[in-house]
């Protein structure tokens, strides 16, 4: 099968992927949603299916875009498409015009990797956490013992003076420095906070990044067959 | 293209290009708007190290400056989306994820590298080695004086860095990465292979002594003046900025497609180091990346140096080695 079949499949309507080894359909329907948009347009009254694809036509001619039309159907795909590619967050999709009651409509089905990134994202960053406290944990001797070496060697903490140039012009003057300060700081440097924080983030965008894909790339494809 | 002649060098004969500050177009729209997008940069530099410079020591705290430079960031996303420089800059839903993993990498994983084998590390060793308050008179010096010696010593070294990333093919590889970015965002300067961003984060001033405070000023400085090389915002710049500072024109023409043009604006704050260098080029550029726009998914963004120097080093040691030059072979053009 050559690449370009694959990603077809891939993007195909209500295909089932095929897995290599051993040809058992696998159906990933049920969780196909987290990187695939799918949605349908209805084509103005009496428009052709041509006419329609016509006008579909230039956002398929950007840079990395290959596709191919069969009858009412168009299959894409993308590699390395750049940022300014109105459909960059979409790597392969099907589009297909199928008559229906209330008259003919565009359905499509459109895969996007980032999408599937974004949602793996938080597990990644809550990985990140979990291997920080790990290494803080690991850590926590040998720094411990620094400290104490620290701590024994240091002088009596020096209060330093601000400049009186800065002095005149009102700056508060440093603080002078806490003598148990080192012993009971807090470690900061293995703390899993970001990337806690990031984790919560990812998930947010992935939230608004599923909406608002759908959203805009319909908006696009009526804009398109309108003429607009 | 016939390019433009600039010293010695011709400037965009590969890609379009504007030389000189008169070419570049101004902002557009009423005087309200002229006012902001003119004062905007001097007064929040201002207001910002005035902050720093009076803030009570309750106040005064890392914890403070993270908040204002989110604060800030989410600030300049908003003017992004008021006042963008170039429409297909546009800040899209998958560049705004892509650039928050890398902001999110230098939080998480590249901040523990730091500590073992970064600058944290390094700056720990020397202290450690060596009786560092032959330097105390550093503090002695006024706030202002000590921020801006951290700043240039930081900038210094950037400059160099950088420098050395366009005109050595190993710094080159993890480097060209950050050029096949094809706009220009608030938090793309995040972008790039981690090697990268460990080398570019590596500086010296941290040997120094100094005040906590006059560290938050130099944040405050690299905060208001280094952040708008990568910013989709037009601004009416004054002139003594642009003369002293790296503006957003100057590292677009960093970024264009244009190699020569490529080869200008290294520094990351002072652009003047670059005006003494000879490196500093006037104009800016909206068509920005390599082979002609091509984007990197997050995972050759990853491996291209490692994919591309195993490329380079079998061009030059394999069997097959076809010529001479086998650096000549690779993808990825040497900037030098």
């Amino acid at each position: 099968m050559t690449d370009q079949a694959t990603s077809r499949n891939f993007a195909g309507f209500e295909q089932p992927l095929t897995t290599p080894s051993n040809g058992h359909r696998v159906n990933f329907r049920f969780i196909d949603w987290i990187w695939n948009v799918r949605g349908s347009v209805p084509l103005e009254p009496l428009q052709s299916s041509d006419e329609a694809f016509n006008r579909l036509d230039p956002l398929f001619r950007e840079y990395g875009t290959s596709h191919e039309r069969t009858g009412d159907t168009l299959t894409f795909s993308k590699k390395d498409q750049p940022a300014q590619d109105k459909m960059s967050v979409f790597d392969a999709g099907v589009l297909k015009i199928e008559q229906g009651v209330a008259g003919a409509a565009l359905h499509y089905r459109l895969s996007s990797r980032a999408l599937l990134f974004c949602f793996c994202l938080p597990l990644l960053f809550l990985f990140f956490a979990q291997a920080t406290i790990a290494i803080g944990e690991y850590r926590k001797p040998a720094m411990e013992a620094a400290e104490k070496a620290k701590a024994a060697k240091k002088k009596e903490p020096v209060v330093r003076e601000l400049h009186p140039l800065d002095t005149f012009l009102g700056a508060p003057a440093p603080e002078a420095p806490k003598k148990d300060g080192a012993a009971k700081r807090e470690d900061k440097q293995h703390s899993p906070k970001s990337a806690y924080v990031f984790a919560a983030m990812f998930a947010a965008l992935y939230v608004i990044g599923r909406i608002l894909e759908q959203w805009l790339v319909q908006r696009l494809f009526r804009k398109a067959l309108q003429g607009g | 293209m016939d390019g433009v002649r600039v010293g010695n060098r011709l400037i965009g004969t590969q890609a379009p290009v504007t030389i000189g500050w008169e070419n570049i177009p101004r902002v557009e729209g009423g005087p309200i708007k002229q006012f902001v997008f003119t004062y905007f940069q001097p007064f929040a530099l201002f207001a910002m190290v005035t902050f720093w410079y009076y803030a009570p020591n309750s106040i005064a705290k890392a914890s403070t400056a993270i908040w204002i430079g989110i604060g800030f960031k989410a600030l300049l996303l908003a003017l992004e989306w008021v006042n963008p420089r170039f429409e297909s800059w546009r800040l899209t839903w998958k560049e705004a994820m892509t650039d928050l993993f890398y902001v999110g990498l230098g939080y998480t994983l590249l901040d523990q590298v730091d500590n073992f084998i970064g600058s944290g590390a390094v700056i720990e060793a020397v202290r450690n080695s060596y009786d560092w308050d032959k330097l105390s008179w550093f503090t002695g010096l006024p706030l202002l004086v000590q921020a801006f010696a951290i700043s240039i010593m930081f900038d210094f070294g950037q400059y160099w860095m950088h420098r050395g990333m366009h005109n050595w093919y190993p710094l080159w590889l993890p480097h060209s990465v950050h050029h096949y970015i094809t706009q220009l965002n608030i938090n793309k300067g995040a972008v790039g292979n981690p090697i990268e961003l460990f080398l570019i984060g590596l500086g010296i001033g941290g040997f120094f002594d100094f005040l906590p405070r006059a560290a938050l000023l130099a944040g405050a400085l690299g905060m208001t003046i280094g952040i708008y090389q990568h910013i989709n915002v037009r601004f009416n710049t004054p002139r003594w900025w642009r003369f002293l500072f790296n503006t957003t024109e100057h590292h677009s023409l960093h970024h264009s497609q244009d190699f020569e043009a490529t080869r200008s604006n290294y520094a990351g704050s002072y652009i003047f180091i670059d005006r003494i260098f000879g490196t500093c080029i006037d104009g800016e550029a909206e068509l920005l990346g390599m082979e002609g726009g091509r984007r990197m998914t997050v995972r050759e963004q990853m491996l291209f140096p490692f994919t591309e120097g195993w490329k380079s080093l079998k061009a030059k040691y394999g069997k097959s080695r076809s010529g001479d030059d086998g650096f000549g072979q690779s993808d990825a053009v040497p900037a030098e």
